[in-house]
């Protein structure tokens, strides 16, 4: 049995045992400490930490989830790596992501399916009254669910937008994916009442609550949903320190949650938001371009570094950790959430 | 960041004090910094608010918002530094406001109002980074390699005795008691620490006074919640929950707890309390409520475990706060001036929030074995029963009084205290108030003539019920109250506990027992004289100093 040692971003460490046949995070789940993951494959990088000493075996994985580069530079991906060695590892998350007991799946009821710009939409799920859970929604802003397609045992994992609350409300923004399973659910079937089992909360993409630094947020598309979290919960708690939101889609179609973000100018009066259009459009007087490029001309601007928070699509993360990395973000001020296409 | 305030601060062989990125306590190092701008700021509102009221003009708003600003910064209670940033933009406009209003009221007196400096002419900066390079300016330490350990100790004293002094009186503020003579004193500390003082004889006087000024401010608090809720009698408390929906109110503060109490009437919710709210049980109108069913729980330093365990809200209503765990951090509310980043605060009384978390947690899904504590001797309980007790000391059956309260804390050398009541002889009745007391309260005590051998008397600040006990007895007994078979065995952790050690050696109250270690800030000088003039003794073996207690009073 070898000893493993993960030392969380606020500072926490987390010791398990290990079998050489394990992954890590299968050690991990055998000592209830359940590690943030989602596709479990080595395929979204959510697992992703640094060894800073002892010796891995590293199973098949996708570039985009643990690039050469942070291969080399000694990053792992907990669902692919098993030791060989006593381990050191530094996770970029802190305690809170880590769950100690099973991750609860609970259910819930449809209760709004509405349109989100063109080619998304809000899903709203009401959970039902529970003997151990009671009928709150309890998660920190910018954890997901992972959804089960009625009838099905295929899930999928959305992040949620609103904010922990005690009606057991949920609130997701789905973009739909022509050839996505969910996304056909969604599209034609779905309707009000339809029962969806809930497992969660999940995932460490939450705001670092010991940083006192300025949050920027670059979000993707639907990659805005976590963003929303997080700053209607500063929002509630009068957090006052300056933020910033630039937001992204392809086309102007394909904007959605406007009345959000201006409600939040309005109650958080320190928050900036910029709209970025990809696709040029005539009567388009926003940014036009990624929000990445959006980011690169305001950091060029800024002498003080910001904490960076981007979810989205690979190309935004990539994009948004090099440019940051560039002008001199260090590389644990840059949280990440990426997703893909369901 | 340098903090030393509080029992649990770091200590090696060399010296003393939090200095890190992160105190003890879990306060960081930019909270700390903002922390002594903010009380740097207090200070020039006390320069000028002293000097007002010499000419007759008062600013209670200005005086009130120093007691809170104050109460913020005690150990484990606001540990939010944006909050800091706010709180220090308004004492700058509080001091703004109390300097027009002294050169109004010299001008109208036929006075050339003085030109103050230091903290009065302070300009803090309006953003955190602004702050934090001012942070110097406002140093606990800042005049140590110049003036010496001692002075510095002696202004930490000073400093930190002032913090309990406020944090009670805003406890009375919030039910209405007010004291003209308590915040002639507050202003009179800041002032005088405004002033940098460099001499031990003034320091000295200024600690005594507040104690002084502590003691006014316990007897607000007592008449603040005795005139709200009634005098506290004897009461039997559960301490294991029952099943239904649950409420957890930890802290002390017992408008808070009634405002819960008034939230959740005909809810179905039960209410539970925790620390120093256990106290509350013995109120007649709080315990008029029948949706408060018992206490959940020990001292503060196992929050973590307990509120974890507990399947319903949690609000914090003032000290002690330790960092949230994630497994409640949803479910945790603070109140008044307590505070977390990214732990829900009620800002305004409005704990329907809390109902509503309430009914959506699942709550206790069995009764638990009973278990109960009897609680609520306070001084007309005890007083009431004076003639007894006094017949009882007199026919040899109570032979000696132990006071075994204050603080509890997480440290090893704590166990003493546990000893020391567990192992009083039969003979001897234990007295105890503050959270030190879940360190024994479950043991059988037994009685004395049908009185029970432990007496509860109630939170921290019941130390002015203590006093009035002791100076009644002394008084029926025709002694001084060091004369009394009576033995302090006190055990601090926090600033409140400060001001109440200030207010025994105001008194002359000699026979202390101080622990489970000295204050950091006391320098070896410094606890030398507290040991000649007012005869404190550090704690050592519980059954040795139990031995010599018995044996002084022979």
């Amino acid at each position: 049995m070898l000893k493993v040692n993960l030392l969380t971003r606020d500072g926490a460490s987390i010791a398990f045992d290990a079998e050489p046949s394990d992954t890590l995070l299968d050690a991990a789940a055998n000592a209830n400490i359940f590690l943030p993951a989602v596709c479990r494959e080595g395929g979204c990088g959510t697992c992703r930490v640094t060894r800073k000493a002892g010796v891995v075996v590293l199973g098949p994985h996708s570039k985009a989830a643990l690039t050469d580069d942070d291969r080399a530079a000694g990053d792992i991906l907990l669902c692919r790596a098993k030791a060989c060695s006593d381990l050191e590892l530094t996770a970029p998350f802190d305690k809170a992501a880590i769950g100690f007991s099973p991750i609860p799946e609970r259910s819930a009821r449809v209760t709004e399916i509405s349109p989100a710009g063109a080619g998304a939409v809000r899903l709203v799920l009401q959970y039902e009254d529970d003997p151990t859970h009671g009928r709150a929604t309890e998660f920190i802003p910018g954890q997901f669910m992972e959804l089960t397609l009625p009838g099905t045992s295929i899930t999928r994992a959305y992040s949620l937008a609103n904010t922990p609350n005690w009606d057991g409300t949920l609130e997701f923004l789905i973009r739909l994916h022509p050839q996505g399973v969910f996304s056909a659910y969604l599209k034609s079937e779905a309707k009000i009442g339809d029962p969806i089992l809930v497992k969660g909360p999940q995932g460490s993409f939450t705001a670092d609550e010991a940083s006192h630094a300025p949050r920027w947020f670059v979000a993707g598309g639907t990659g805005v949903a976590p963003m929303l979290s997080m700053l209607r919960q500063m929002a509630d708690f009068g957090d006052t320190r300056e933020a910033r939101l630039y937001f992204g889609v392809n086309t102007l179609d394909e904007l959605f949650a406007l009345d959000i973000i201006e409600d939040l100018k309005t109650s958080l009066p320190n928050l900036a938001a910029t709209l970025c259009v990809w696709k040029s459009a005539p009567d388009w007087r926003g940014f036009t371009g990624t929000p990445a490029d959006a980011l690169a001309a305001a950091l060029a601007a800024e002498s003080a570094h910001p904490d960076i928070y981007v979810c989205g699509p690979p190309a935004l993360i990539k994009a948004t950790e090099a440019l940051s990395l560039s002008a001199g973000v260090a590389h644990d001020r840059i949280f990440s959430e990426q997703f893909s296409p369901a | 960041m340098f903090c030393y305030q509080c029992e649990q601060t770091y200590r090696s062989d060399e010296s003393a004090g939090c200095a890190g990125p992160k105190g003890m306590c879990g306060k960081d190092a930019t909270t700390s910094d903002l922390q002594d701008i903010l009380l740097h700021v207090c200070e020039g509102i006390g320069q000028y608010l002293r000097r007002a009221r010499t000419l007759g003009a008062i600013d209670a708003d200005a005086d009130r918002f120093v007691l809170y600003a104050f109460f913020t910064t005690l150990t484990n209670v606001n540990f939010n530094a944006g909050k800091f940033v706010e709180l220090i933009q308004q004492a700058a406009q509080h001091r703004d406001r109390a300097k027009a209003l002294y050169e109004k009221a010299a001008q109208t007196a036929g006075k050339t109002p003085e030109r103050l400096s230091g903290a009065a002419a302070f300009i803090p900066a309006k953003d955190m980074n602004g702050l934090l390079a001012q942070a110097s300016a406002a140093a606990v330490k800042k005049d140590a390699a110049t003036l010496g350990d001692d002075v510095v100790g002696l202004r930490s004293l000073v400093l930190y005795g002032l913090k309990g002094v406020c944090a009670y009186a805003h406890h009375a503020e919030v039910l209405g008691q007010e004291r003209a003579a308590i915040y002639a004193a507050v202003e009179h500390a800041l002032d005088l620490l405004a002033s940098e003082p460099r001499e031990i004889g003034p320091l000295l006087d200024e600690a005594l006074a507040l104690g002084h000024a502590n003691f006014s401010a316990m007897e607000a608090l007592d008449a603040a919640n005795t005139g709200s809720f009634g005098t506290p009698v004897p009461t039997i408390v559960r301490m294991t929950p029952i099943k239904g929906k649950a409420i957890l109110v930890s802290g002390h503060d017992l408008k808070d707890l009634h405002a819960i109490l008034e939230a959740t009437k005909d809810k179905g919710i039960n209410v539970y309390t925790h620390g120093e709210v256990l106290p509350a049980h013995s109120y007649p109108k709080l315990k008029a409520y029948p949706q408060l069913v018992g206490n959940y729980g020990g001292a503060w330093q196992d929050q973590q475990k307990e509120f974890a365990d507990f399947p319903g809200p949690i609000v914090m209503t003032s000290n002690c706060l330790i960092e949230p765990q994630p497994r409640y951090r949803g479910r945790l509310f603070t109140a008044g001036p307590v505070g977390w980043a990214g732990v829900r605060h009620i800002e305004n009384g409005d704990f329907s929030q809390v109902v509503q978390a309430a009914l959506a947690l699942p709550g206790f899904n069995e009764d638990a074995a009973e278990e109960t504590v009897t609680i609520g001797f306070g001084r007309d309980a005890v007083l009431g029963v004076a003639d007894k007790v006094i017949d009882a000391v007199k026919a040899g059956a109570i032979r000696h009084f132990f006071l075994v309260g204050g603080c509890d804390g997480a440290a090893p050398g704590r166990n003493y205290y546990t000893d020391f009541a567990e192992h009083a002889p039969q003979d001897t009745m234990v007295l105890t108030l503050g959270c030190g007391k879940y360190r024994f309260n479950r043991h059988d005590f037994g009685t004395i003539g049908g009185l029970p051998r432990l007496l509860d008397m109630g939170q921290c600040n019941d130390a002015y019920s203590a006093i009035v006990v002791a100076s009644k007895l002394a008084e029926a007994f025709g002694v001084g109250v060091n004369e009394l078979p009576l033995s302090l065995i006190v055990s601090w952790f926090e600033q409140k506990a400060a001001a109440v050690l200030l207010t025994l050696l105001a008194l002359g109250v000699r026979n202390v027992r101080l622990g489970p270690t000295l204050p950091a800030f006391l320098t070896p000088a410094l606890v030398n004289v507290l040991v000649e003039k007012f005869g404190i003794q550090p704690i050592g073996d519980a059954k040795a100093d139990i031995e010599a207690s018995l044996s002084r009073a022979a």
